[in-house]
């Protein structure tokens, strides 16, 4: 993901020049750009989980109806998506995509505060020189309250391990409120689909961030929070009326 | 990740060479001691950096990778017997990883760690003597002269450190990191740095003399002869710089990514600079021409400096069938290559 990575950290070390030489400031920022440049794929996303959520009874009524004819029972959920205006791949395309965003960040962090010197070296030739004061930059400062944002979390700086803790509960704290329950069947295979990713998730960011660069914890914990804010300011409104809409114009199917 | 080092001190060549330290006999690499002898059995992680070596000792350091999930790697010191190989002590103080070797003077042994602490050590008995903290990563090897520690940290500061105590006597502030060893002459330090720049300074009182400004990067230690200097940028251009003054007076550009400082044949007539597409060149002090170049396979590269001894260059390679190669200074034909090739293989 060096195509991206490249990029994303010339535009670090320009925020970093710009933020008073704060390397934390400058993953903040960079958090903040690549939410906002990704927005409208995290809108279509939280506006696809939700109104699959709310087409779920419907859903569950055909799961039901067609238990023994899947053939039928495809058809029909695409005709019922197709009548809401679903599409089925919205929840998982706007993820897929911005996966190279985050193993293009996880490049950057390596790059500009390296743990090892080839990561480093290999750098060396991929700045852009010509931005206005990144001569001399590389390496970044990498403390950060005591601890080295380059490095994955280390027992010698056993706080460093609230960051890893920090990333599952502000994951987890997002899923929650991104896969509200359907309120209908908490037994259903869908609900309890629902309650795993839930836990699943957060639990897999948390691995995830003890194996790597402590800067990427910062990312991840700033992601969840901007998105919960996203969810509070604008989704809930939105997906609502979208939703309402949907519902209005959703005819029964008939046998 | 780091590189493989060597150095040939009397009659042996010393090699940090990732699972084992080795010393060979460098007219045919013929093995003297290894250690640990059996790496299987006997784990002391991986050897990286350049051995530094005096009349009794050799002292390498290592990383020994994590037990376990939530496992934690150790840097150590290592202290070998000289002759046998022997672990004679070991130190486990610090918390970040040893990326270059240490220097070794007065029975002193000093090394920088990439926690941003220099390391002073009492080369008997490993017991600590000091801890200098510096405000970044320090990945350079320093040089002791007599009572001073020269040491550049990746804070974009270099320091003159007092070998018995520690403390600064002078620090010089650029706008790029050093990760490199300065090359010493006529009380002037040489020293490239991150911001492109080759400096010269005084080295009893930091000033700067002058300073050089290349293309890229200055990664690899300056090498000195006679009243030039030559150095090499990241992006493979060679300079020879006038030691008085820092005016350029040759450029060679190489077109191969280039992170080592290059080493001088023994009169000072050739210059040897590896590259990281794994080509060793020697170049003619006097115009910078290159006199012949010696390429390796495809992926492999040379990232440390060579070392010289008579007539013949050694390199070490990452990525390649051979780890160590030995080459004639005045045509690049092989010695020898180690790990040797064997029959039908």
């Amino acid at each position: 993901m060096d195509f991206l990575a490249y990029p994303l950290a010339n535009v670090l070390l320009l925020l970093y020049n710009f933020l008073g030489h704060s390397t934390v400031l400058a993953i903040a920022v960079l958090t903040l750009l690549i939410n906002l440049l990704t927005l409208p794929l995290t809108l279509s996303q939280q506006r696809s989980a939700r109104k699959m959520q709310e087409f779920q009874p419907e859903l569950e009524k055909l799961q039901k109806k067609y238990a023994k004819d899947k053939e039928r029972l495809a058809q029909e959920q695409m005709k019922l998506y197709k009548a809401a205006g679903i599409n089925p791949m919205g929840g998982c395309l706007p993820l897929l995509i911005q996966l190279p965003i985050w193993f293009g960040l996880i490049g950057a962090i390596r790059y500009c505060i390296p743990s090892t010197p080839l990561e480093l070296f290999q750098f060396s030739h991929h700045i852009y020189k010509w931005l206005p004061g990144v001569l001399g930059l590389v390496p970044l400062q990498s403390t950060f309250l005591g601890m080295d944002l380059g490095q994955p979390p280390s027992a010698a700086q056993w706080w460093s391990y609230l960051l890893p803790v920090l990333v599952f509960v502000t994951t987890w704290l997002q899923q929650k409120l991104l896969t509200p329950p359907t309120g209908v069947d908490r037994q259903s295979q869908t609900a309890m689909m629902n309650q795993q990713m839930q836990i699943m998730m957060p639990l897999m960011f948390m691995f995830f961030t003890l194996n790597y660069a402590t800067g990427l914890s910062i990312y991840f914990v700033l992601s969840s929070v901007i998105r919960i804010a996203q969810y509070y300011l604008i989704d809930t409104r939105g997906s609502r009326k979208v939703g309402d809409k949907a519902q209005m114009q959703l005819k029964p199917p008939k046998d | 990740m780091s590189w493989t080092g060597l150095t040939v001190v009397g009659d042996r060549l010393y090699v940090a060479d990732l699972e084992q330290v080795r010393a060979l006999n460098p007219s045919d690499s013929s093995p003297v001691w290894s250690y640990p002898s059996d790496p299987q059995q006997d784990r002391r992680g991986v050897f990286y950096v350049t051995p530094a070596v005096d009349e009794k000792r050799v002292i390498v350091a290592s990383q020994v990778p994590p037990a376990g999930f939530l496992g934690q790697p150790k840097n150590v010191v290592w202290a070998l017997d000289r002759d046998t190989g022997r672990e004679l002590w070991r130190f486990d103080g610090a918390t970040g990883q040893y990326v270059e070797g240490g220097a070794l003077s007065s029975g002193t042994f000093v090394i920088g760690n990439s926690n941003g602490k220099v390391y002073a050590l009492d080369a008997e008995g490993g017991t600590l003597r000091w801890v200098f903290e510096t405000g970044h990563r320090v990945w350079a090897t320093p040089l002791i002269v007599a009572d001073t520690v020269y040491v550049g940290s990746m804070d974009r500061h270099f320091y003159a450190l007092n070998l018995s105590d520690g403390k600064v006597r002078w620090d010089f502030k650029s706008e790029g990191a050093f990760a490199s060893t300065p090359a010493l002459r006529n009380e002037t330090l040489y020293i490239g740095a991150f911001d492109d720049r080759l400096y010269a300074l005084d080295a009893r009182t930091g000033t700067e003399r002058w300073r050089f400004a290349g293309e890229n990067w200055f990664w690899g230690s300056p090498a000195v002869y006679s009243d030039t200097v030559y150095a090499a940028d990241v992006n493979g251009n060679v300079y020879a710089v006038n030691a008085e003054t820092g005016a350029q007076v040759w450029h060679a550009a190489l077109e191969a990514p280039v992170r080592a400082g290059p080493a001088l044949s023994e009169d000072g007539s050739r210059l040897f600079i590896g590259s990281q597409n794994g080509t060793l060149y020697a170049l003619d002090t006097a115009d910078g021409f290159v006199l012949w170049s010696s390429a390796s396979e495809k992926q492999v590269q040379v990232l440390s400096t060579p070392a010289v001894s008579g007539t013949v260059v050694y390199e070490t390679l990452l990525y390649g069938p051979y780890r160590i190669q030995a080459l004639y200074v005045d045509n690049g034909r092989q010695v020898w290559a180690y790990p040797p090739v064997v029959e039908g293989q």
